[in-house]
C-alpha cells in the first residue's frame, strides 16, 4: 500500500539563515494509520504538521501527500486530503451554530448543498454531537467545541486527520470525550490519525509513535517499545510512564520484572508470578 | 495570611435572564504557609473563586477574609490596591499578557504600579532571574522573540517582582512539555517551601495535587464538592469518579495491589522509588 504521508530528507527553518527546526528527516505513514509524534517543546514537532498540508514549505527535501509533492501549485490540492485541529478551541469556530461551522469547510470547496446535509449528519454522528446541531458555540464545552472541530474536518473527507495537542486545553473529561471519539473515527473511517501530544495516554492508544529531538526523529516504533525505555525519553525532556519507571525501581531492587508492563493489570499478574515463584 | 470563605456565593447578571449562580454557599479555611490544590471542570467555579482572591470580584452573599482584608456585598474595600500587592495571581497563558518592549520593564510593570521604588525593583528582578531559570542575559531582550515557555518564565517573575505573600497559579503548566512542567511545579514548591508563601493551585492534574498539595478542595458545578488531605481524599475513589475526575495512577495501582497480595501499603504520596521498595519487601 503507498504511504498517505511520506517525509523524504526534510529538512526546515524560518527565514533566511533561522537556525534548522528540523533536520533530515525522513518517514513515512500508511494509509489508517495511527500515529504519534511526541517531543519536548520546540523539538519540531508542529513545524512537521504544518509541513503536511502547507502551512511551510521545506527548504531541503520533499513531502508527498496521497502520493502529490508538496509545492505552491499542489497545495490547494493536498489540503483537501489533510485536516487539522489545533490547540485552542476558541480559535477554530466560524460558524453561528454548530452545523453552520461544520459546512464552512465544504462551502469553501463549493459542495452542493443536498450532499452537505448528508455529510454534517454523518460528522455530527461520528462525533456524537448530533442533537446540538443548532447549538450556538458559545454553550458547548471545550470538549465539545473540539468535537465540533473534528467533525468539520471529517466532513470534507480528508485522508489524513491531523490533532496538534488538541486536548491540551481541555479538562480531564474533555480529553477523555476527544479519546473516545478518535478511537471510534479510527474504526469507522478510511483516515490515518496523527496526533502531536505530551499525554502518554493518547501515546499508548496509537499502533506507531515518532519521537523528536532537537528537529531529528531520535526514535520509532510501537508504544511499547518507545515506552520501555523510559530514562532514555526522560532525558530528552518527556514523561515517563508511572508503571514504567516503577518496574526500572523493582529492577535496581532486584526484583526481576520481565516484560515491560503498561497496565496495571499487566504489572499485578507480572508481580503476582514473581510472588508465587518465591 | 489566612484565607477564610464563609458561605460564600456569586451570581453573574443577577435579576435578567442571564442569571448565573457560579459559587453557591461555599466555605472553607487555608491557613497561613500551606499549598492547597483546587479542583474541579470547566465550569465548577474555580475561576470565580480564585477572582475572589485578589478583589476582582467581591461575594454577592456571604464573606472572604485574606489576613485582615475582608471582602463582602455590604462593605467596599478600602485598600484593595494593598491586598492586589500582597496576592500574586499568575493566571492561565500568562505570556498572553506581555507587553513591554524588554524583559526588565515588563517584569518592573507590577511593583512599579504598586510604588515600589526603582531601586528595589532592580535587586528584587536580580533575585528572581535565577529562580525562575533565566540568564540575566534575557532582561534586554524583547518578551516577544523568546520561546512559550520562557515567555510563561518572564511572566511569572513579573507576578514574583511584587513580592506576594500569596501565590495563586491558574493551572501555571498548561501547554508546556513535562520536562517543563515539572521544572515550574519545582519551582513554585520551593519557593512556597523556603518563603512559606501560601499556594494555591488550580489544577486538573491528580498527580500533582498528590505530589504538592497539604490540603484538596474539589469543587463541582459552583458548590464545595468535597476536601481534605490528599490521602483522605483519594480514598473515595468512587465519589471522585461520579464527577469525572480520576484519581491518581500511583494510588490506584496501590489500591488493586493491596486487594490482589493482601498487603497494606500506604495510600500515600511516596515516591515510585518508595512504592518499589514497599513491594519487594511484601513479595
Amino acid at each position: 500500500m503507498n504511504p498517505i504521508v511520506e517525509f523524504n530528507n526534510v529538512s526546515f527553518h524560518y527565514g533566511e539563515d533561522g537556525p534548522w527546526i528540523l533536520k533530515n528527516c525522513t518517514f513515512s505513514i500508511k494509509g489508517n494509520e495511527s500515529v504519534a509524534i511526541i517531543g519536548h517543546n520546540g523539538s519540531g514537532k508542529s513545524t512537521i504538521a504544518k509541513l503536511m498540508n502547507g502551512l511551510l514549505f521545506p527548504q531541503e527535501g520533499e513531502v508527498y501527500i496521497n502520493g502529490k509533492l508538496l509545492t505552491e501549485e499542489s497545495v490547494w490540492e493536498i489540503r483537501k486530503d489533510v485536516g487539522m485541529v489545533f490547540q485552542n478551541p476558541d480559535n477554530q469556530f466560524v460558524g453561528a451554530t454548530v452545523q453552520d461551522d461544520v459546512a464552512f469547510g465544504m462551502e469553501n470547496r463549493g459542495i452542493e448543498r443536498k450532499e452537505m446535509e448528508i455529510r454534517i449528519e454523518d460528522a455530527l454522528e461520528a462525533v456524537k454531537m448530533k442533537e446540538y446541531r443548532l447549538t450556538e458555540p458559545h454553550r458547548l464545552s471545550g470538549g465539545q467545541k473540539q468535537r465540533v472541530a473534528i467533525a468539520g474536518v471529517i466532513a470534507i473527507s480528508p485522508k489524513v486527520l491531523i490533532l496538534d495537542e488538541a486536548t491540551v486545553m481541555l479538562d480531564p473529561k474533555g480529553r477523555t470525550e476527544i479519546m473516545e471519539t478518535i478511537g471510534h473515527l479510527q474504526k469507522e473511517k478510511d483516515l490515518s490519525l496523527i496526533t502531536i501530544t505530551h499525554d502518554l495516554h493518547e501515546v499508548m492508544k496509537v499502533e506507531r509513535v515518532i519521537v523528536l529531538n532537537k528537529g531529528e526523529i531520535w526514535a520509532t516504533g510501537t508504544p511499547r517499545e518507545i515506552l520501555k525505555n523510559g530514562s532514555e525519553l526522560q532525558k530528552i525532556g518527556l514523561d515517563m510512564p508511572f508503571l514504567i519507571e516503577l518496574s526500572q525501581e523493582l529492577k535496581d531492587l532486584g526484583v526481576n520484572v520481565l516484560n515491560e508492563p503498561l497496565t496495571t493489570e499487566e504489572m499485578l499478574e507480572e508481580l503476582w508470578i514473581l510472588h508465587s515463584k518465591m | 495570611m489566612d484565607i477564610t470563605f464563609k458561605n460564600v456565593s456569586y451570581t453573574y447578571q443577577p435579576n435578567t435572564p442571564f442569571e448565573h449562580n457560579a459559587l453557591k454557599n461555599v466555605s472553607f479555611h487555608i491557613p497561613s504557609g500551606s499549598f492547597i490544590a483546587i479542583i474541579g471542570h470547566t465550569g465548577s467555579g474555580k475561576s470565580t473563586l480564585i477572582q475572589h482572591l485578589n478583589g476582582l470580584l467581591t461575594p454577592t452573599k456571604g464573606e472572604v477574609k485574606i489576613g485582615n482584608y475582608t471582602l463582602s456585598s455590604e462593605k467596599k474595600l478600602r485598600e484593595m490596591k494593598e491586598l492586589r500587592s500582597k496576592v500574586g495571581v499568575v493566571f492561565q497563558y500568562p505570556e498572553h499578557q506581555l507587553f513591554e518592549e524588554t524583559v526588565e520593564k515588563d517584569i518592573a510593570f507590577g511593583p512599579e504600579n504598586f510604588g515600589v521604588p526603582t531601586s528595589t525593583i532592580k535587586k528584587r528582578i536580580e533575585e528572581i532571574m535565577p529562580k525562575v531559570g533565566l540568564s540575566n542575559d534575557f532582561l534586554s531582550r524583547s518578551p516577544f522573540e523568546l520561546s512559550g515557555g520562557q515567555m510563561r518564565r518572564v511572566a511569572i517573575a513579573g507576578v514574583l517582582a511584587t513580592n506576594p505573600s500569596i501565590y495563586v497559579l491558574d493551572e501555571p503548566t498548561a501547554g508546556l512539555d513535562p520536562k517543563g512542567q515539572k521544572e515550574m511545579m519545582d519551582m513554585f514548591y520551593q519557593m512556597h517551601q523556603e518563603e512559606e508563601i501560601t499556594t494555591i493551585l488550580v489544577t486538573h492534574s491528580m498527580e500533582d495535587a498528590l505530589k504538592y498539595a497539604d490540603y484538596i478542595i474539589i469543587l463541582n458545578q459552583g458548590e464545595k464538592y468535597m476536601e481534605g488531605k490528599p490521602e483522605e481524599v483519594f480514598l473515595r475513589e468512587s465519589d471522585i469518579q461520579k464527577v469525572h475526575l480520576q484519581v491518581p495512577e500511583s494510588i490506584q495501582f496501590l489500591k488493586k495491589y493491596n486487594e490482589k497480595f493482601g498487603t497494606q501499603l500506604p495510600l500515600t504520596r511516596q515516591s515510585t522509588k518508595e512504592i518499589a521498595a514497599q513491594i519487594s519487601r511484601t513479595l
